[in-house]
């Protein structure tokens, strides 16, 4: 079992979330934005992220960078609907170790989570 | 879920509420995603108040479909069109080998002409629409709605000639 933090905007996408997690063990905790985000990983050190890329404020791709300045070796997979290829290479360069598209099922959030976490990671 | 072959079609935003009218009428339910990057302007979906509850119930299993969007229903239609628009526009942006940033998409709940009214990209002053009419079909329901992609004129520009760099590197590869 893994503590991971959820990082959406949306708190539909953050439940569904939530539940594939929940349901596979895992300890979760939210965050609705970036900034709350970076509070949360500081005081609590999961041991994944799940990040959206679209959020205000702050976007993923930022709070990747941040989160990645303050643990070199941060684990975080995007979760996102932004299909865009060169999103998905710019989490890869800002060191997300997966890439799972919205919307969200059991299999590829499980796959991607499960890959990260061993150390391998996996991408839609 | 299932689409039809979609109708598209562009029009100048003076002409845009009778383009719209022939897929939605009265109050509408519409998820707006502002765009930007070389091309940038207003990605919207639009339903119409039945069509939204109908969509929302069919994906909720939640019995029967009600006008009140309620926040669960909400939710529901925004994070529908957060999904369809980036779908859209993403494959847009690799055809195109363009990128776009999104921002967070916002859903409103209010009659046709009114939101058309609403419609603001910027600095670039609204010029035409591009209209993606589809039939979605999901267990056996059909919803009838519409994407739509609303330009100013310097990305009009920019977006035809994107698409005819994308034609013309489609033909040379085949």
């Amino acid at each position: 079992m893994a503590k991971i933090l959820i990082v959406d905007d949306s708190s539909l996408s953050r439940r569904i979330s939530r539940r594939i997690l929940e349901e596979a063990g895992h300890s979760v905790r939210e965050a609705a934005d970036g900034l709350s985000a970076l509070e949360q990983y500081a005081t609590d050190r999961p041991d994944m992220v799940l990040l959206d890329v679209t959020m205000t404020e702050m976007n993923g791709l930022e709070v990747l960078e941040q989160l990645r300045m303050m643990d070199s070796t941060a684990c975080v997979v995007m979760a996102t609907a932004d299909v865009q290829t060169s999103t998905k290479t710019l989490s890869e360069a800002g060191g997300a170790v997966g890439f799972v598209l919205k919307p969200l099922t059991s299999k590829a959030v499980l796959l991607a989570v499960d890959a990260a976490l061993a150390g391998q990671g996996a991408t839609q | 879920m299932e689409l039809t072959v979609p109708e598209v079609s562009a029009h100048p935003i003076a002409n845009l509420l009778p383009a719209l009218g022939r897929f939605v009428h009265g109050d509408v339910a519409t998820v707006h995603q502002i765009f930007g990057g070389p091309i940038s302007g207003d990605a919207f979906l639009l339903l119409d108040i039945d069509g939204a509850a109908r969509l929302v119930d069919l994906l909720t299993d939640a019995g029967a479909p009600t006008k009140q969007m309620g926040a669960s229903a909400r939710e529901v239609l925004g994070e529908v069109g957060n999904i369809l628009l980036n779908a859209c526009l993403g494959v847009f942006g690799d055809l195109l080998q363009i990128r776009f940033t999104f921002a967070v998409p916002r859903l409103h709940l209010e009659a046709l002409g009114s939101m058309l009214d609403s419609l603001v990209i910027g600095r670039d002053e609204l010029s035409h629409a591009l209209v993606v009419g589809t039939l979605f079909r999901v267990r056996a329901s059909e919803v009838t709605g519409c994407l739509v992609l609303v330009l100013g004129f310097t990305s009009l520009d920019r977006f035809l000639r994107e698409i005819e760099n994308w034609a013309a590197r489609a033909t040379t590869q085949s």
